[in-house]
């Protein structure tokens, strides 16, 4: 498989400050990627690079194999879905959806029909004639994905898609984009500080830091298999352990991360004991405190399966990590 | 409390008394267009007639002013559109050093009186060995004229939504494509409300003027000479309801013009 998107050391620094910083990057054809990180960590400027609003201050971004320094922004077989949609205002759906057509010079009749197309595709038939100010948040985020995909992208970009949205829309969106985009077998790199979208959505998750990427790997490896503490503690709620702690756990000297459905609270002796603290109940479980002993001043998070009795504040638990859960964040010295 | 949303009579009779003092004298201007008596302005007037709108039709005198007049109001204006909507997308679309001190001086002719923009555009024009034509007129109009559609302008500029422009190039639109489909559609309304209030500025213009036209009269120094003279007194009234058609029409057009499309163009949420 050929690489869609290829960031070679790529650095875009503003002034003092560097938003990118020595990007290696290869985003595979065909595949779903999500860029995550916080705000201020390089994400979005990476999106900006492969869209040509921005140009890398050294660095090559190749898009399929050709270096994309000199291609302006309007020459890239790239789209973009904007956080803001940006729809143009003064004109309709359809003319929105057409544009990409009518400044290439296809004729009337054809843009009509492949706008139409477009608007079927994103389940907006019927909606050509209205104006963008007409129309909810869910169904504008539609006409800007119609729109940007009219001019049959080979790589489509969103910028924090669906942060606009409420919740229960932002859920179904996730949905439709995935099947949209294994209907399509275009490329799509979005942009995101949600981990749960990124985890939920793409085949492979880039994990910004301070305009670097800390990890790049399938949902599963940066979940479960976290390369560094920030990505540990950025993704999701993996118990981050000093070597010092990683050893009493029966692990090696180094730094690991114990996911908190990964251990045990079980009777009599076990590998280590602590206090119980608060408890909250999450429905498929409950996730419990506890902190450790006196050398560490240490919280330790362990999700209780349902049905196991929850130790009351205050009292002695004994944790037994399962075989295995251990992980060694190979990031991290 | 009992708050009493009615002003009190006092306060009333003082608006009403106001406005009257604000407006009566104007009534007064249109109504001594059509009185018969020529000499004097004696209230009130002695009869009705319609016949001074024909003797102002056929006075030679007054043509060319007029003539004078609408021309400069429309080269002041067409340069000032495009100067000022140029001026508009540079200071908005860019950060640069000094960016607010020259939005300052872009401003100040607006604010500076127009005696003083007049005299030193009149000893500018004599250190160049400038001769005075339709062309000074045209250069004193047009320093004011630009303030009023660059307001209106960046106005319109910065409700625009940034990412726009950016969707344009993005789907594959040069510079004139966003320029013509997607930037000139949304600053229209507001360039024709910039551009209307700039003409009728112009229009009526008499300070500035005064010291850059040399021999030649715009229809309002016209009439600033007439005044003197105690002939056919009602025909300068009569040119005066057109030089109030000629400026209140559209100055009325863009209130109306830019009190639409108050919602952010490109707004997306």
């Amino acid at each position: 498989m050929t690489a869609a998107v290829e960031f070679r050391n790529v650095t875009r620094h503003f002034g003092p400050v560097r938003a990118v910083d020595g990007v290696d990057l290869t985003i595979a054809e065909g595949s779903f990627f999500a860029m995550l990180g916080p705000s201020g960590s390089g994400k979005t400027t990476c999106l900006r690079l492969i869209s040509g609003f921005d140009a890398p201050t050294s660095g090559e971004i190749r898009i399929f194999g050709e270096d994309s320094g000199h291609v302006p922004p309007n020459r890239r077989n790239v789209n973009t879905v904007f956080q803001d949609y940006a729809l143009f205002p003064h004109m309709t759906v359809r003319d929105n959806v057409a544009y990409g057509l009518m400044v290439r010079g296809v004729d009337k009749a054809t843009r009509r029909n492949k706008a139409e197309e477009m608007l079927s595709l994103v389940k907006l038939a019927g909606y050509g004639d209205r104006k963008p100010g007409q129309l909810s948040g869910g169904q504008r985020q539609r006409v800007a994905l119609a729109r940007a995909l009219v001019n049959e992208p080979r790589v489509l970009l969103l910028d924090e898609p669906l942060g606009a949205l409420d919740l229960k829309l932002r859920e179904s969106m996730q949905d439709e984009l995935k099947a949209l985009q294994q209907r399509l077998g275009i490329t799509f790199v979005f942009v995101t500080h949600d981990q749960g979208e990124a985890l939920s959505m793409a085949d492979q998750v880039a994990v910004f830091a301070n305009g670097k990427v800390a990890q790049v790997g399938s949902p599963t490896d940066i979940y479960e298999r976290p390369a560094t503490k920030f990505v540990a503690d950025f993704v999701g709620s993996s118990n981050v352990l000093p070597p010092a702690l990683s050893r009493q756990f029966g692990g090696p000297d180094a730094w690991c991360s114990l996911r908190p459905e990964a251990i045990r609270v079980v009777e009599g002796a076990g590998q280590v004991t602590g206090t119980a603290g608060s408890a909250r109940y999450l429905g498929a479980g409950t996730k419990l405190s506890v902190h450790l002993g006196r050398s560490e001043d240490m919280e330790i998070s362990v999700v209780l399966p349902p049905g196991q009795a929850v130790p009351a504040p205050g009292t002695t638990v004994a944790l037994q990590p399962m075989s295995g859960a251990l992980h060694v964040m190979a990031g991290e010295k | 409390m009992h708050s009493d949303a009615r002003a009190s009579f006092g306060l009333r009779l003082g608006a009403i008394l106001g406005l009257l003092f604000l407006h009566l004298p104007i009534a007064l201007i249109f109504l001594y267009a059509f009185t018969t008596e020529e000499k004097s302005y004696q209230f009130p007037p002695p009869g009705l007639t319609l016949k001074w709108f024909g003797v102002a039709w056929e006075r030679a005198d007054i043509w060319p002013p007029l003539y004078l007049s609408l021309k400069v109001a429309a080269i002041a204006t067409a340069l000032a559109l495009i100067l000022g909507t140029l001026c508009a997308a540079a200071m908005t679309r860019t950060r640069f050093f000094g960016r607010d001190q020259i939005t300052l001086l872009v401003l100040l002719p607006i604010a500076l009186p127009g005696i003083i923009t007049g005299m030193s555009l009149r000893s500018a024009f004599a250190v160049m060995d400038i001769p005075f034509s339709t062309w000074t007129i045209v250069l004193g109009h047009a320093t004011f004229c630009i303030v009023i559609v660059y307001n209106n302008a960046v106005a319109r500029f910065r409700r625009l939504s940034g990412s726009i422009v950016e969707a344009s190039t993005d789907l594959g639109a040069n510079g004139f494509q966003t320029f013509r489909h997607v930037i000139l559609p949304n600053l229209g309304s507001a360039l024709l409300a910039g551009g209307m209030l700039a003409f009728a500025l112009s229009f009526d213009e008499v300070i500035v003027t005064t010291f850059t036209a040399g021999q030649q009269s715009t229809l309002p120094i016209w009439m600033l000479q007439e005044l003197i003279r105690p002939r056919q007194r009602p025909v300068t009234n009569v040119v005066a309801i057109v030089v109030f058609a000629a400026t209140f029409l559209p100055i009325l057009i863009a209130y109306y013009l830019t009190r639409e499309g108050h919602e952010t163009a490109g707004g997306g949420k």
